[in-house]
Protein backbone atom coordinates (compact mmCIF):
# COMPACT_ATOMS: atom_id res chain seq x y z
CA UNK A 1 0.00 0.00 0.00
CA UNK A 2 3.42 2.53 -0.42
CA UNK A 3 2.04 5.27 -2.66
CA UNK A 4 5.02 5.99 -4.99
CA UNK A 5 5.98 9.75 -5.56
CA UNK A 6 4.56 8.89 -9.53
CA UNK A 7 1.37 8.70 -8.45
CA UNK A 8 0.60 12.30 -6.24
CA UNK A 9 0.53 15.72 -7.17
CA UNK A 10 3.39 16.93 -5.36
CA UNK A 11 1.48 19.75 -3.75
CA UNK A 12 -1.13 16.81 -2.47
CA UNK A 13 1.49 14.91 -0.84
CA UNK A 14 2.65 18.34 1.00
CA UNK A 15 -0.39 18.60 2.68
CA UNK A 16 -0.61 15.19 4.01
CA UNK A 17 2.89 15.66 4.91
CA UNK A 18 1.93 18.51 6.94
CA UNK A 19 -1.09 16.18 8.43
CA UNK A 20 1.20 13.30 9.26
CA UNK A 21 4.15 15.74 10.97
CA UNK A 22 1.75 16.62 13.14
CA UNK A 23 1.34 13.19 14.63
CA UNK A 24 4.82 12.06 14.01
CA UNK A 25 5.43 14.99 16.68
CA UNK A 26 2.76 13.85 18.95
CA UNK A 27 4.57 10.56 18.37
CA UNK A 28 7.73 11.32 19.55
CA UNK A 29 5.98 12.97 22.78
CA UNK A 30 4.42 9.53 23.48
CA UNK A 31 8.28 8.18 23.26
CA UNK A 32 9.13 10.85 25.50
CA UNK A 33 6.11 10.37 28.15
CA UNK A 34 5.56 7.17 27.86
CA UNK A 35 8.58 4.88 26.16
CA UNK A 36 10.60 3.34 29.23
CA UNK A 37 13.67 1.88 29.26
CA UNK A 38 12.08 -1.52 29.29
CA UNK A 39 9.95 -1.15 26.57
CA UNK A 40 12.86 0.27 24.31
CA UNK A 41 14.00 -3.88 23.02
CA UNK A 42 10.56 -4.29 22.11
CA UNK A 43 10.42 -1.36 20.24
CA UNK A 44 13.86 -2.07 17.93
CA UNK A 45 12.32 -5.76 17.82
CA UNK A 46 9.55 -4.49 16.58
CA UNK A 47 10.67 -1.99 13.93
CA UNK A 48 12.89 -4.91 12.36
CA UNK A 49 10.12 -7.19 12.19
CA UNK A 50 7.30 -5.20 10.64
CA UNK A 51 10.22 -3.79 8.40
CA UNK A 52 10.92 -8.13 7.34
CA UNK A 53 7.53 -8.50 6.88
CA UNK A 54 6.48 -5.64 5.04
CA UNK A 55 8.47 -7.30 2.19
CA UNK A 56 7.68 -10.59 2.68
CA UNK A 57 4.52 -10.42 -0.01
CA UNK A 58 2.27 -13.58 0.36
CA UNK A 59 0.25 -14.27 -2.65
CA UNK A 60 -3.85 -13.49 -2.50
CA UNK A 61 -5.04 -14.75 -5.78
CA UNK A 62 -6.55 -12.57 -8.77
CA UNK A 63 -2.78 -12.09 -9.41
CA UNK A 64 -2.11 -9.79 -6.33
CA UNK A 65 -0.28 -9.96 -3.45
CA UNK A 66 0.18 -8.35 0.02
CA UNK A 67 1.91 -7.95 3.42
CA UNK A 68 2.27 -7.15 6.28
CA UNK A 69 1.47 -2.98 7.64
CA UNK A 70 1.98 -3.64 11.20
CA UNK A 71 -0.21 -0.94 12.40
CA UNK A 72 -2.46 -2.72 14.91
CA UNK A 73 0.42 -5.32 16.31
CA UNK A 74 2.58 -2.24 17.40
CA UNK A 75 -0.34 -0.37 19.02
CA UNK A 76 -1.51 -3.42 21.01
CA UNK A 77 1.38 -4.54 21.99
CA UNK A 78 2.82 -0.97 22.98
CA UNK A 79 -0.51 0.14 24.47
CA UNK A 80 -1.17 3.32 21.88
CA UNK A 81 -1.52 4.68 18.60
CA UNK A 82 1.27 6.97 18.64
CA UNK A 83 3.58 3.79 19.10
CA UNK A 84 2.48 2.55 15.30
CA UNK A 85 2.82 6.22 14.12
CA UNK A 86 6.47 6.15 16.12
CA UNK A 87 7.58 3.02 14.32
CA UNK A 88 5.95 3.31 10.96
CA UNK A 89 7.41 6.48 10.47
CA UNK A 90 10.70 5.03 10.67
CA UNK A 91 10.30 2.15 8.63
CA UNK A 92 8.75 3.75 5.74
CA UNK A 93 11.44 6.77 5.92
CA UNK A 94 13.85 3.52 5.74
CA UNK A 95 11.72 1.71 2.76
CA UNK A 96 11.41 4.84 0.88
CA UNK A 97 14.96 6.59 1.21
CA UNK A 98 17.02 3.34 0.58
CA UNK A 99 14.48 1.20 -1.41
CA UNK A 100 12.14 3.26 -2.97
CA UNK A 101 9.28 1.50 -1.70
CA UNK A 102 6.77 4.46 -1.69
CA UNK A 103 7.75 7.92 -2.36
CA UNK A 104 9.57 10.88 -0.71
CA UNK A 105 6.94 13.26 -1.31
CA UNK A 106 3.79 10.54 -1.43
CA UNK A 107 5.74 9.46 2.35
CA UNK A 108 3.34 11.75 4.35
CA UNK A 109 0.05 9.62 3.02
CA UNK A 110 1.66 6.90 3.82
CA UNK A 111 2.38 7.40 7.44
CA UNK A 112 -0.91 8.80 7.87
CA UNK A 113 -2.58 5.56 5.74
CA UNK A 114 -0.51 2.57 6.93
CA UNK A 115 0.72 4.76 10.82
CA UNK A 116 -1.95 6.84 11.75
CA UNK A 117 -5.33 5.20 10.41
CA UNK A 118 -3.55 1.47 10.93
CA UNK A 119 -2.66 2.58 14.43
CA UNK A 120 -5.79 4.46 15.66
CA UNK A 121 -8.33 1.51 13.96
CA UNK A 122 -6.11 -1.18 15.30
CA UNK A 123 -5.83 -0.22 18.84
CA UNK A 124 -9.38 1.15 19.60
CA UNK A 125 -11.31 -1.45 17.63
CA UNK A 126 -8.64 -3.90 19.43
CA UNK A 127 -9.73 -2.56 22.41
CA UNK A 128 -13.35 -2.20 21.51
CA UNK A 129 -13.43 -5.71 20.94
CA UNK A 130 -11.54 -6.92 23.75
CA UNK A 131 -13.99 -4.99 26.13
CA UNK A 132 -16.63 -7.38 24.81
CA UNK A 133 -15.04 -10.67 23.76
CA UNK A 134 -12.15 -11.09 26.90
CA UNK A 135 -10.17 -12.80 24.28
CA UNK A 136 -7.08 -11.46 22.67
CA UNK A 137 -7.24 -13.80 19.38
CA UNK A 138 -10.78 -12.95 18.87
CA UNK A 139 -10.44 -8.95 19.14
CA UNK A 140 -6.81 -8.60 17.38
CA UNK A 141 -7.61 -10.41 14.19
CA UNK A 142 -10.44 -8.45 13.37
CA UNK A 143 -8.88 -5.29 14.81
CA UNK A 144 -6.17 -5.68 12.45
CA UNK A 145 -8.19 -6.67 9.37
CA UNK A 146 -9.70 -3.29 9.91
CA UNK A 147 -5.93 -1.91 10.56
CA UNK A 148 -5.60 -3.31 6.54
CA UNK A 149 -8.87 -2.48 5.30
CA UNK A 150 -9.89 1.36 6.10
CA UNK A 151 -6.41 2.75 5.28
CA UNK A 152 -7.00 0.96 1.90
CA UNK A 153 -10.14 2.24 0.91
CA UNK A 154 -8.81 5.99 2.46
CA UNK A 155 -5.79 5.40 0.23
CA UNK A 156 -7.74 4.97 -2.88
CA UNK A 157 -9.94 8.04 -2.15
CA UNK A 158 -6.49 9.53 -1.90
CA UNK A 159 -5.45 8.92 -5.30
CA UNK A 160 -8.99 9.26 -6.43
CA UNK A 161 -7.95 13.18 -5.26
CA UNK A 162 -4.68 12.73 -7.24
CA UNK A 163 -6.52 11.98 -10.42
CA UNK A 164 -4.90 8.46 -10.42
CA UNK A 165 -7.19 6.39 -9.62
CA UNK A 166 -11.22 6.39 -10.64
CA UNK A 167 -13.09 6.52 -7.83
CA UNK A 168 -15.49 3.23 -7.62
CA UNK A 169 -13.05 1.40 -9.23
CA UNK A 170 -10.37 2.07 -7.18
CA UNK A 171 -12.63 1.84 -4.02
CA UNK A 172 -13.88 -1.78 -5.26
CA UNK A 173 -10.17 -2.99 -6.24
CA UNK A 174 -8.52 -1.49 -2.94
CA UNK A 175 -11.26 -2.88 -0.80
CA UNK A 176 -11.39 -6.63 -2.32
CA UNK A 177 -7.43 -7.04 -2.36
CA UNK A 178 -7.34 -5.71 1.31
CA UNK A 179 -10.02 -7.21 2.44
CA UNK A 180 -7.82 -10.84 1.58
CA UNK A 181 -4.24 -8.93 2.29
CA UNK A 182 -6.44 -8.36 6.08
CA UNK A 183 -6.47 -11.64 6.75
CA UNK A 184 -2.45 -11.88 6.75
CA UNK A 185 -2.16 -9.02 8.98
CA UNK A 186 -5.09 -10.65 11.42
CA UNK A 187 -3.21 -14.03 11.17
CA UNK A 188 0.56 -12.91 11.95
CA UNK A 189 -0.79 -9.98 14.65
CA UNK A 190 -2.55 -12.30 16.56
CA UNK A 191 0.09 -15.12 16.27
CA UNK A 192 3.08 -12.26 17.14
CA UNK A 193 0.97 -11.38 19.86
CA UNK A 194 0.76 -14.96 21.41
CA UNK A 195 4.26 -15.76 21.00
CA UNK A 196 5.19 -12.58 22.67
CA UNK A 197 2.92 -13.43 25.24
CA UNK A 198 4.29 -16.57 25.58
CA UNK A 199 8.29 -15.88 25.95
CA UNK A 200 7.51 -12.15 27.81
CA UNK A 201 4.56 -11.76 29.15
CA UNK A 202 5.31 -8.66 31.29
CA UNK A 203 6.13 -6.50 27.56
CA UNK A 204 2.63 -6.89 26.57
CA UNK A 205 0.95 -3.71 27.22
CA UNK A 206 -0.74 -4.28 31.02
CA UNK A 207 -4.21 -2.72 29.62
CA UNK A 208 -4.33 -5.81 27.75
CA UNK A 209 -3.59 -8.26 30.61
CA UNK A 210 -5.89 -6.45 33.01
CA UNK A 211 -9.06 -6.70 30.59
CA UNK A 212 -8.09 -10.71 30.31
CA UNK A 213 -7.04 -10.92 33.79
CA UNK A 214 -3.45 -12.42 32.98
CA UNK A 215 -1.12 -11.62 35.40
CA UNK A 216 1.02 -8.43 36.07
CA UNK B 1 19.83 -3.23 29.53
CA UNK B 2 19.24 -6.18 32.04
CA UNK B 3 20.16 -9.46 30.44
CA UNK B 4 16.19 -10.42 29.82
CA UNK B 5 16.01 -7.79 27.45
CA UNK B 6 19.76 -8.36 25.71
CA UNK B 7 18.24 -11.73 24.97
CA UNK B 8 14.32 -10.76 23.95
CA UNK B 9 16.51 -8.32 22.06
CA UNK B 10 18.89 -10.44 20.13
CA UNK B 11 16.45 -13.20 19.63
CA UNK B 12 13.55 -10.85 17.85
CA UNK B 13 16.32 -9.22 15.38
CA UNK B 14 17.69 -12.76 14.66
CA UNK B 15 14.09 -13.80 13.52
CA UNK B 16 13.24 -10.32 12.02
CA UNK B 17 16.76 -11.01 9.33
CA UNK B 18 15.71 -14.73 9.18
CA UNK B 19 12.26 -13.48 7.93
CA UNK B 20 13.90 -10.85 5.76
CA UNK B 21 16.13 -13.27 4.39
CA UNK B 22 13.59 -16.40 3.58
CA UNK B 23 11.95 -13.23 1.91
CA UNK B 24 14.60 -13.11 -0.87
CA UNK B 25 13.77 -16.02 -2.06
CA UNK B 26 10.35 -16.79 -0.93
CA UNK B 27 8.50 -14.08 -1.43
CA UNK B 28 5.60 -13.65 -4.45
CA UNK B 29 6.11 -11.26 -6.88
CA UNK B 30 2.94 -10.64 -7.92
CA UNK B 31 1.97 -6.49 -7.67
CA UNK B 32 0.69 -5.60 -4.65
CA UNK B 33 -3.01 -4.50 -4.10
CA UNK B 34 -2.20 -1.06 -4.37
CA UNK B 35 -0.20 -1.74 -7.61
CA UNK B 36 -2.74 -3.82 -8.80
CA UNK B 37 -5.25 -1.46 -8.70
CA UNK B 38 -3.24 0.62 -10.39
CA UNK B 39 -2.92 -2.05 -13.20
CA UNK B 40 -6.68 -1.85 -13.46
CA UNK B 41 -6.81 1.76 -13.67
CA UNK B 42 -4.39 0.86 -16.64
CA UNK B 43 -6.29 -0.92 -18.52
CA UNK B 44 -3.96 -3.92 -17.87
CA UNK B 45 -5.85 -6.04 -15.34
CA UNK B 46 -9.08 -7.20 -14.31
CA UNK B 47 -10.00 -7.08 -10.83
CA UNK B 48 -9.68 -11.14 -10.66
CA UNK B 49 -7.35 -12.19 -13.52
CA UNK B 50 -3.54 -11.67 -13.20
CA UNK B 51 -2.28 -8.53 -14.83
CA UNK B 52 -1.31 -8.56 -18.45
CA UNK B 53 0.92 -6.38 -18.32
CA UNK B 54 3.25 -4.92 -16.25
CA UNK B 55 3.58 -1.20 -17.75
CA UNK B 56 1.25 1.32 -14.78
CA UNK B 57 0.26 3.95 -17.44
CA UNK B 58 -1.72 6.58 -14.62
CA UNK B 59 0.10 9.21 -12.37
CA UNK B 60 0.33 12.47 -11.41
CA UNK B 61 1.61 15.29 -14.18
CA UNK B 62 4.82 16.74 -13.10
CA UNK B 63 5.25 14.41 -9.87
CA UNK B 64 8.42 13.96 -7.70
CA UNK B 65 11.74 11.51 -9.11
CA UNK B 66 13.79 10.02 -6.44
CA UNK B 67 16.17 7.04 -7.15
CA UNK B 68 16.83 5.39 -4.10
CA UNK B 69 20.25 3.16 -3.94
CA UNK B 70 18.80 -0.30 -3.41
CA UNK B 71 15.38 0.37 -5.86
CA UNK B 72 13.25 -2.62 -4.90
CA UNK B 73 15.43 -4.12 -2.36
CA UNK B 74 17.92 -5.56 -4.79
CA UNK B 75 21.46 -4.13 -6.21
CA UNK B 76 20.43 -4.64 -9.74
CA UNK B 77 20.64 -7.91 -11.61
CA UNK B 78 24.45 -8.76 -11.61
CA UNK B 79 24.15 -9.17 -8.01
CA UNK B 80 21.02 -11.54 -8.20
CA UNK B 81 19.85 -13.14 -4.86
CA UNK B 82 22.96 -12.23 -3.09
CA UNK B 83 22.04 -8.07 -3.45
CA UNK B 84 18.44 -9.20 -2.37
CA UNK B 85 20.12 -10.34 0.74
CA UNK B 86 22.81 -7.60 1.30
CA UNK B 87 19.54 -5.33 0.78
CA UNK B 88 17.27 -7.31 3.20
CA UNK B 89 19.84 -7.85 6.26
CA UNK B 90 20.87 -2.92 5.59
CA UNK B 91 17.03 -2.79 6.10
CA UNK B 92 16.39 -4.74 8.94
CA UNK B 93 19.56 -3.37 10.94
CA UNK B 94 18.78 -0.29 9.77
CA UNK B 95 14.92 -0.53 11.62
CA UNK B 96 16.59 -2.15 14.15
CA UNK B 97 19.25 0.90 14.25
CA UNK B 98 16.95 3.52 14.07
CA UNK B 99 14.16 1.85 16.87
CA UNK B 100 16.59 1.10 19.37
CA UNK B 101 18.43 4.66 19.06
CA UNK B 102 15.38 7.19 18.25
CA UNK B 103 13.75 5.03 21.69
CA UNK B 104 16.82 5.39 23.92
CA UNK B 105 17.28 9.39 22.82
CA UNK B 106 13.36 9.83 23.72
CA UNK B 107 12.73 7.55 26.67
CA UNK B 108 11.10 8.48 29.52
CA UNK B 109 13.53 9.04 32.14
CA UNK B 110 12.98 8.59 35.83
CA UNK B 111 11.63 11.41 38.03
CA UNK B 112 14.67 13.16 40.47
CA UNK B 113 12.38 12.33 43.02
CA UNK B 114 11.94 8.46 42.56
CA UNK B 115 15.16 8.32 42.04
CA UNK B 116 16.33 8.97 45.56
CA UNK B 117 13.60 7.05 47.07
Amino acid sequence: MHIPDAFMPIWQGAIYWVIALVFVLLALRWAKNELTEEKIPVVAVLAAAVFALMSFNLPVSMGTSGHLLGGALVAIVLGSPFAAVFILTLVLIIQGVMFGDGGITTMGANIINMGVIGGFVGYYSFHGLLRLTKNISFSAGPAAWLACFIPAEVCAVELYLAGTFPLKEGLIAMGVYHALIGIIEAVITVLVIHLILRVRPDLIDEKVKRRVGIGG
Amino acid sequence: MDKKNMRFLVAGVLIAMAIAIVAVFLASSDPDGLDSTALIASGQKTLTAPATGEDISVGAPGHFVYESPMQDYTLGKDWGPAGGIIAMVTGTFLAVAAGFGLAWVLRKRKAAKEQVS
